[in-house]
């Protein structure tokens, strides 16, 4: 790995939490991912950028288990994975967020947070249990959710994309992605979402944010990966990268070079 | 003078305002409450408009024993409706069932039992096959039962041999048609009925008070104590004044004891389970549920079982009543049971519906075609009044529905 704008070293570091090598994914005719790597580590904002259909959201599925890639290794911990279903993704450590809010309007927010992983009590739901840890991953967030028995339907879009995160907090999981987690919200509530995901980095989580909006990926991330065309076209430090070099690397206008 | 307890909605910047808290009140009980003021209406139209002759001991024994089928299958209807699919085979699943029965009680001169348990077992392999097709091979409810509607009328003819087996004789029909009566005495009326019936009554006030307290403790909007006192004390007063009337004329139906077992046992399935919440969660976004790890599949297949057992019990009771079975029994049963869930609050997009609320819808359908029936308004005018009844109920709920989405 020697990309000139590369943050983060191998080697200095412990094996990272997330690390997909040469990946990659086809539609039939249509290359939606070439051979892609990406490496996030826990404590760790990476934003993944690119124009549309670059892949972003196929590479989010990948990791979430939705798709399995053609070609190329998925690792955790420095160890190889099978990532077949949601719920492995789950079970592995692995919440996302999907772009079409995976959301349940006519559940209230307790069950949806708990949804497909519902606690019981003597065969029936532990309501109680669900309740209380619903409130204190709420609170973990400092998100805003009036009562945590208000079906969804209720919420604004902004309180909902807030429940659809703290969602991935529950059976703590160690990656979260979020693909367009602030599409279609208004300032405030962006400003909040970015909250939300400074705090799963406070919490010790890695977490991939995907986004076209420079200014969300620029105010939270650590790393920009950029995509175009499916294939890696670039890495930078968010702290010091201009946002020319990144417009250009998403737009095409620079290339990433001989890669490793 | 209906909300006390507004939540402290100082949090948020999006927060609704106090004020747009007591009109989403207002109009969600509106909502919940509509069918109930709705039936109360209905009771007191038809117990006018026949001199109360409606409201008699005799009447209110009937139409328990004449309905209960239908809100059988209302129970699992509603279950059926909540995720988004239909079953238009009920009727002849009934049919159906009540025939195995009759072959095997009448025909073969089997015990009663033998005749009820392989009806239930034959509508458990009906729900599984339709639970398949709609379940595992993806072909959508509607057709699914379409064709289950015309299958299994014909395996009905086939049964049946195209003639009417009768009579199945006493046991059998006591399912339908028993009362326990005379178990604790009582002075010219059953002590027993009203016993059950005050048990039933402090029970569901004591659930109401439970979640009356769960609310409050998550700040939830609640109505105000002496409104619920009113609201435990008018049920309060209908169940035991229809004990009553009960205890008067022939004791407790059996009929009603198992309804009354299965309206608890599902709405606990669907509101404190995990099936039931999947349920839920299948209707109102079937893509989220299954990205969150639902077995969709899983609970579609069994939500066809369910609704399979449920129709042979209807079955079971039907041919009881009827004392026999017949090619055409059941026929428009189906129907009935979507009205009943439909006018009972459920959503035709899914999502929506109580196991209570379709109960009602079903109760509503009942003391409308009986009243009518009372008055001697013919089958034609019934079935004219029926009709528009449920467009009404459906139109007034898109149009709450438009109403709370507009008012977001």
């Amino acid at each position: 790995m020697s990309g000139d704008a590369q943050a983060r070293p191998a080697g200095q570091t412990p094996a990272p939490l997330l690390a997909l090598r040469q990946v990659s994914k086809s539609f039939g005719a249509v290359e939606a991912l070439v051979a892609v790597d990406l490496e996030v580590h826990a404590h760790e904002v990476v934003a993944l950028v690119g124009d549309n259909g670059a892949g972003k959201s196929t590479l989010a599925k990948v990791v979430a288990g939705v798709l399995t890639p053609d070609a190329g290794l998925v690792e955790l911990d420095g160890e190889t994975v099978q990532v077949p279903t949601p719920s492995a993704a789950h079970a592995l450590g692995i919440a996302t967020v999907f772009q079409d809010l995976a959301l349940c309007e006519n559940l209230d927010v307790t069950a949806n947070l708990f949804l497909g992983r519902e606690r019981m009590a003597g065969g029936l739901l532990a309501e109680g249990e669900m309740e209380t840890q619903t409130r204190a991953t709420l609170d973990a967030l400092n998100a805003r959710i009036p009562s945590v028995r208000t079906p969804l339907a209720q919420l604004s879009a902004g309180q909902r994309q807030s429940v659809a995160i703290a969602r991935t907090l529950i059976g703590s999981p160690r990656l979260v992605v979020l693909d367009e987690p602030t599409a279609a919200l208004s300032v405030v509530q962006t400003a909040e979402v970015l909250m939300h995901i400074e705090r799963l980095r406070d919490l010790g989580l890695g977490v991939v944010l995907i986004s076209h909006n420079m200014n969300d990926v620029r105010a939270v991330a650590d790393r920009i990966v950029v995509l175009r065309h499916g294939r890696n076209n670039g890495t930078f430090d968010a702290a010091s990268a201009s946002y020319e070099s990144i417009i250009a690397a998403i737009t095409g206008a620079s290339h990433a070079g001989a890669r490793g | 003078m209906t909300a006390v307890a507004t939540p402290q909605q100082t949090k948020g910047p999006q927060q609704p305002s106090p004020v747009a808290g007591l009109k989403e009140l207002v109009t969600r009980n509106m909502r919940t409450s509509g069918i109930y003021i709705a039936f109360v209406a209905i009771v007191a139209l038809f117990a006018v408009l026949t001199g109360g002759l409606s409201l008699s001991p005799r009447n209110v024994t009937s139409l328990v024993l004449q309905y209960s089928y239908i809100l059988i299958l209302a129970i699992g209807m509603v279950i059926v409706i909540v995720a988004g699919h239909i079953d238009l085979s009920v009727g002849s699943v009934v049919a159906l069932t009540g025939a195995i029965a009759a072959i095997l009680v009448i025909q073969d001169g089997r015990p009663w039992w033998v005749g009820a348990v392989a009806a239930l077992a034959v509508g458990l392999a009906i729900g599984a096959w339709q639970g398949f097709w709609v379940a595992y091979v993806g072909v959508p409810a509607f057709i699914v039962t379409l064709a289950g509607m015309l299958l299994f009328r014909g395996l009905t003819l086939i049964v049946l041999d195209n003639i009417s087996l009768s009579p199945f004789g006493q046991p059998y029909t006591n399912v339908a048609g028993g009362f326990l009566n005379g178990l604790l005495g009582g002075n010219g009326f059953d002590a027993f009925t009203l016993i059950i019936a005050a048990i039933a009554v402090v029970g569901y006030a004591y659930s109401q008070l439970r979640a009356r307290q769960g609310r409050i403790r998550y700040q939830q909007t609640v109505e105000a104590m002496p409104l619920f006192v009113v609201k435990i004390l008018a049920v309060a007063a209908v169940v035991m004044w229809f004990a009553w009337q009960l205890a008067h004329e022939r004791g407790l139906p059996i009929v009603l004891i198992i309804l009354a077992v299965l309206i608890i046992a599902y709405s606990v399935v669907t509101t404190r389970t995990v099936f039931g919440r999947h349920v839920y969660a299948i209707g109102g976004n079937l893509a989220a549920a299954q990205l969150s790890g639902v077995k969709v599949k899983r609970v579609n297949f069994w939500i066809f079982v369910n609704m399979g057992f449920l129709a042979a019990l209807a079955g079971v009771v039907f041919s009881s009543r009827s004392n026999g079975a017949q090619p055409a029994a059941g026929q428009m049963f189906e129907l009935d049971a979507i009205a009943a869930c439909f006018i009972g609050g459920a959503s035709v997009s899914g999502g929506i519906g109580r196991v209570g609320g379709a109960m009602v819808g079903g109760l509503i359908m009942a003391v409308m075609s009986n009243g009518m029936s009372l008055m001697g308004v013919n089958q034609s005018w019934q079935s004219v009044v029926k009709g528009l009844v449920l467009l009404l109920a459906v139109a007034y709920d898109i149009y709450n529905k438009r109403r709370a989405s507009a008012g977001r």
